[in-house]
């Protein structure tokens, strides 16, 4: 009943993306007109795939740190993708796909740097990964990466630099069917990866020592679950910036309902986070057309209120 | 080096002798925004402009004038050590309070609206009246009064055109712009006049739903003839980036209103007749 209700919701959320838009196309042209075939249309599904990737990356994230608080952003990814992007600009690096390259490259290199510091604070048998260390270190890189990208944009000359924060918290104008196929083939890897330590997660949340006597290899669950979300979560800033509340709410949202077993979670977290930004884009688009909202406000708009409420009647039930 | 030797003597050597109070117009002025240093040069108050903005690239005798970096906020300390009898100051948050420290310190602030077409003229009548010039701002005033006063351009004939400030979001230009006035001024049609706001956001769809028959961008000197997301597929959705119908035009000449809005508005006139 659950599953039902959420694959209507997701169609629906989908639906209401590719029919409603700010630009008046009557219903018998929709499957005629240009701007819902090049525009809405990619646009909608990759606002689906990427607050899917967000859910799943959030809530494998969220089990592998063990804090109710870990986004996928948290992790340093948005301050590497924001350094690479202005560095791009900066660099008069041209080319339609400059930006979203240098922006993938950026979050990749903060990626790295955050997992090699969490692998000097582990326990020191040989290469363990600290959750603790994790997280800390990635707001670290992440503080630091825009401390220096406010520099550059501080210093440099070109006018352009501040439009570059704007990109980054740019939300799903970029969307075209390139970058919906770039994303179909890139995320099912990571995806599978996670569903694949499913069970290992569920035992992780008993804490490490007892994951390992139950039979899980813990430390290479916890390298796999964290460079598969990370992963997702940097194709996600590339191809749409920094969203944030999906990889946060979502997760939280769906083990409400589900509860905590990872093989229902984390199917559930893709749907419920693809239905949720595709929702919130074409509010984005249409409440205040012809201007556009950030979409980033409006998933924080409807996220948060939802989670307080359900939040209530979970802890009241 | 020697040109700026020689500049720094000279700056030097017109130095009043220090202690005695101002009397008569402002000898040493230092301009914190591109259009004001237009103006004061093109009313014959340029030699006393003795620091500029960083921006402030026009006209070129305007270079040999030292800059004191970003004129927004300004920095205050590099604007105090031209040893300043007036700056001028563009009239916005920051750079109140850059004023009231100024004139902590004794230095003689003004600030002056310039937003928009039919703020020049005043402006300029400000600055002539200041500096001593008031005649011949009166003339400059007069002029760049009107250019403000054109009749609006019809909307079933006029061309059509569309800002793009930057791509991903979509930010456009609105009705609250000077650069929406220089386009009607210039006899085209901006078709976000509807929106209120200087900019703003929108998307894509609704630029493609609009079809202007230009999209007009802003460009550095060193820019290429399209800009980047001419070749993205998601904007060939919008009729004039599939044929190719853009205006570049120059930022220094089109970002800011100044003495040589005229000019910018003959040359957009010029493009869009093509």
């Amino acid at each position: 009943m659950r599953w039902t209700l959420l694959v209507v919701v997701a169609v629906l959320a989908l639906v209401a993306s590719v029919v409603l838009g700010p630009a008046a196309v009557p219903l018998p042209e929709l499957l005629h007109s240009d701007i819902v075939w090049d525009l809405r249309a990619p646009r909608a599904l990759l606002a689906f795939l990427v607050g899917g990737s967000l859910g799943v990356a959030g809530a494998g994230l969220q089990a592998l740190v063990r804090n109710p608080l870990a986004d996928p952003f948290l992790l340093g990814l948005s301050g590497g993708a924001g350094l690479g992007a202005v560095l791009a600009i900066a660099l008069h690096l041209s080319g339609p796909w400059a930006l979203p390259i240098a922006a993938f490259v950026g979050a990749l290199a903060a990626l790295g740097l955050v997992y090699r510091l969490g692998l000097i604070g582990g326990t020191g048998r040989g290469g363990a990964l600290d959750p603790r260390i994790l997280l800390l270190g990635g707001v670290a890189i992440g503080a630091f990466a825009a401390a220096i990208t406010t520099a550059i944009v501080a210093l440099a000359d070109a006018a352009e630099l501040r439009n570059a924060f704007l990109w980054l918290w740019g939300g799903l104008s970029g969307a075209s069917w390139d970058s919906v196929l770039l994303v179909v083939l890139y995320v099912p890897i990571p995806l599978a990866v996670l569903l694949a330590a499913s069970r290992p997660l569920d035992l992780l949340a008993l804490g490490e020592e007892s994951a390992g006597y139950l039979g899980a290899d813990v430390e290479a669950v916890k390298r796999r679950v964290y460079l598969a979300a990370s992963l997702l979560t940097a194709v996600a800033v590339a191809v749409s910036g920094v969203i944030g509340f999906v990889g946060l709410v979502v997760p939280h949202l769906v083990r409400i309902t589900w509860g905590h077993r990872h093989r229902a979670l984390l199917p559930a977290a893709f749907l419920g986070g693809g239905a949720l930004l595709a929702f919130a884009d074409t509010l984005a688009r249409t409440v205040v057309a012809p201007r556009e909202l950030p979409v980033g406000v409006v998933t924080a708009l409807i996220g948060v209120p939802v989670f307080a409420l359900l939040l209530r009647r979970w802890t009241i039930a | 080096m020697l040109r700026r030797l020689l500049f720094v003597v000279l700056v030097l050597a017109s130095c009043r002798p220090s202690g005695r109070p101002a009397v008569g117009p402002p000898r040493r002025i230092v301009s914190l925004l591109p259009s004001f240093t237009e103006i004061l040069f093109a009313i014959g108050a340029g030699d006393r402009v003795v620091g500029r903005t960083k921006w402030c690239d026009y006209p070129p005798a305007a270079l040999a004038v030292p800059s004191v970096g970003e004129g927004l906020p300004p920095n205050v300390e590099a604007v105090a050590a031209r040893h300043p009898d007036l700056v001028v100051l563009y009239n916005a948050g920051p750079n109140v309070t850059a004023a009231e420290q100024l004139e902590r310190i004794g230095i003689r602030t003004v600030l002056i609206d310039l937003n928009r077409l039919e703020d020049l003229g005043p402006a300029t009548r400000t600055l002539g009246r200041l500096t001593g010039f008031a005649a011949r701002a009166e003339s400059l005033a007069a002029f760049l009064d009107s250019l403000s006063h054109q009749p609006p351009p019809s909307s079933t004939t006029s061309t059509t055109l569309a800002f793009v400030v930057w791509d991903n979001p979509p930010i456009i230009i609105g009705h609250g712009s000077y650069l929406d006035e220089l386009a009607t001024a210039a006899g085209a049609r901006n078709v976000f006049r509807d929106i209120t706001a200087p900019s703003a956001q929108v998307s894509l769809e609704t630029i493609a739903a609009r079809n202007p028959q230009w999209i007009a961008v802003l460009s550095d000197s060193g820019m290429p003839s399209l800009p980047g997301f001419a070749k993205r597929r998601e904007w060939r959705a919008v009729r004039a980036v599939r044929d190719g119908h853009f205006l570049m035009v120059p930022g220094s000449l089109f970002g800011r209103p100044g003495p040589r809005s005229g000019e910018a508005i003959r040359q957009l006139r010029a493009l869009l007749a093509r």
